[in-house]
């Protein structure tokens, strides 16, 4: 096992990174979803709708949202899944659940069940959900492989596993304007809007640090799934893993 | 996208009717049509069917290989024995198993048109829409409006993201 691990561009012991996730989350919950609409420019609701699209989830699923945090999928897979369906929203963090239920109730939504837990070990049993989504989350994960094959474990047979992440720019222009504005407004709107640019800035570093679509995708068939493939969005801003469990 | 689409209207379909796939569940089946160089792969698991542009090293358990006219001619009712009978097809594997989803392709609301014309970007697509079109009215009873929730869904997908909760005044 490697003894150092990336937090943002900082090498640090693996076993403090997710002390350190904890901080930025801690901090950054109360404005989390202020600061999703200023950051992406209100795209990060496009990108979540797609995924939604993307699911291929029904009446009557089961439906587990690692790393929830604010709950925007939850919400939405509440609705996909009718009465006789179930929502799990579960994150590491209290703060964000604590968020996350104050802005299901302003939705209206009260039937999602809320679990405290770290992806890298889900309290579920073996085949349990048709559907495991992970929004923004996987970045945060110490042991993304350890993640990613517990997601495999709790989806049934032919359940779908949706990874919507940061990921490689596929245009050079594009590239530049998109350094330029994560390394330079991104924790100036942090610091303007949250009063907390280190998070911010971690956040943009953090994005940088994660694997590329072909590199994920070859971590997700690693970890059991049968077929995966990714959709870009956004030039590949932000991509779409889709994996099925054979 | 449209892979997409197809999807959609596929589990649509299933899940309103409540279709038994049992023909072709746990199958990978190939679709390729010459001439306007679509190929996909249908998996149907979990009582759904999920439609993928790419398969890594899987042996699929039905290929079927068809040129335009007889992907139109199956769109409009034909079934896959009178298109073999004229040899306009080739299947391998159980031609059970390619009509079931010959069958949910032939029945789901998906716009042939839009379909064609991504891919040949020719008028004639819109004349197949229009014969497509005259075919569902006349023969297939209409499961409410389908086609336009599934592209309402995904419009609001690609162009149209809901309003910012920045404007919605409650910070
Ligand atoms: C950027 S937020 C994404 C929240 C939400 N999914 C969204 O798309 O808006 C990242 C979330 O990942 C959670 N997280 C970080 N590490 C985690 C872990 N090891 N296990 C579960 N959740 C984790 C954080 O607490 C935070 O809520």
């Amino acid at each position: 096992m490697e003894k150092t691990t990336h937090f943002g561009y900082k090498q640090v012991d693996v076993e403090k990174k997710q002390g350190l996730v904890k901080g930025v989350f801690d901090s950054v919950a109360g404005k989390y979803d202020l600061m999703n609409d200023v950051m992406s420019m209100g795209t990060h609701r496009l990108w979540k709708n797609y995924t939604i699209a993307s699911s291929n989830v029904s009446k009557g699923d089961h439906v587990l949202d690692i790393a929830g945090g604010t709950g925007d999928l939850a919400i939405k897979f509440r609705k996909k899944v009718g009465p006789t369906g179930k929502v799990i929203l579960s994150d590491i963090n209290e703060s964000m659940l604590f968020e996350g239920r104050k802005n299901l109730l302003n939705h209206g939504v009260i039937d999602v069940d809320f679990v405290q837990a770290n992806a890298e070990s889900l309290p579920f049993d073996d085949g349990t959900f048709d559907c495991v989504s992970i929004a923004f989350g996987l970045r945060n994960v110490t042991h993304k492989d350890l993640a990613l094959e517990q997601m495999f474990r709790v989806l049934k047979k032919g359940g779908t596993l949706l990874i919507l992440e940061f990921s490689k720019v596929e245009n050079q222009m594009l590239e530049k304007i998109y350094d330029l504005y994560s390394f330079n407004l991104i924790p100036k709107f942090g610091e303007f809007f949250a009063n907390d640019e280190d998070s911010y800035q971690y956040l943009a570093e953090s994005i940088r640090k994660h694997p590329d679509q072909e590199t994920l995708k070859t971590m997700v068939l690693n970890a059991g799934f049968e077929f995966c493939e990714y959709h870009n969005l956004s030039g590949g801003i932000v991509a779409l893993h889709k994996a099925i469990k054979a | 996208m449209f892979r997409l689409a197809i999807e959609k209207a596929l589990n649509h379909l299933i899940n309103v009717n409540n279709i038994d796939l049992k023909l072709i569940d746990n199958k990978i089946i190939s679709l390729r049509v010459d001439e306007i160089d679509l190929g996909l792969f249908f998996l149907c698991l979990n009582s759904r069917i999920f439609v993928i542009e790419r398969l890594q090293n899987k042996k699929t358990d039905v290929s079927i290989v068809m040129n335009k006219a007889s992907f139109l001619a199956m769109f409009e009712g034909s079934t896959l024995e009178e298109l073999l009978e004229a040899e306009d097809i080739e299947i391998n594997g159980s031609v059970n198993t390619a009509q079931q989803l010959a069958n949910l392709l032939a029945s789901s609301s998906i716009d042939i048109e839009e379909l064609i014309s991504q891919y040949t970007g020719d008028i004639v697509a819109h004349k197949i829409g229009q014969a497509f079109r005259q075919f569902k009215e006349a023969s297939i009873s209409n499961h409410g409006s389908v086609i336009s929730n599934i592209k309402d869904e995904i419009t609001t997908a690609i162009v149209a993201p809901s309003r910012s909760k920045l404007f919605k005044g409650r910070y």
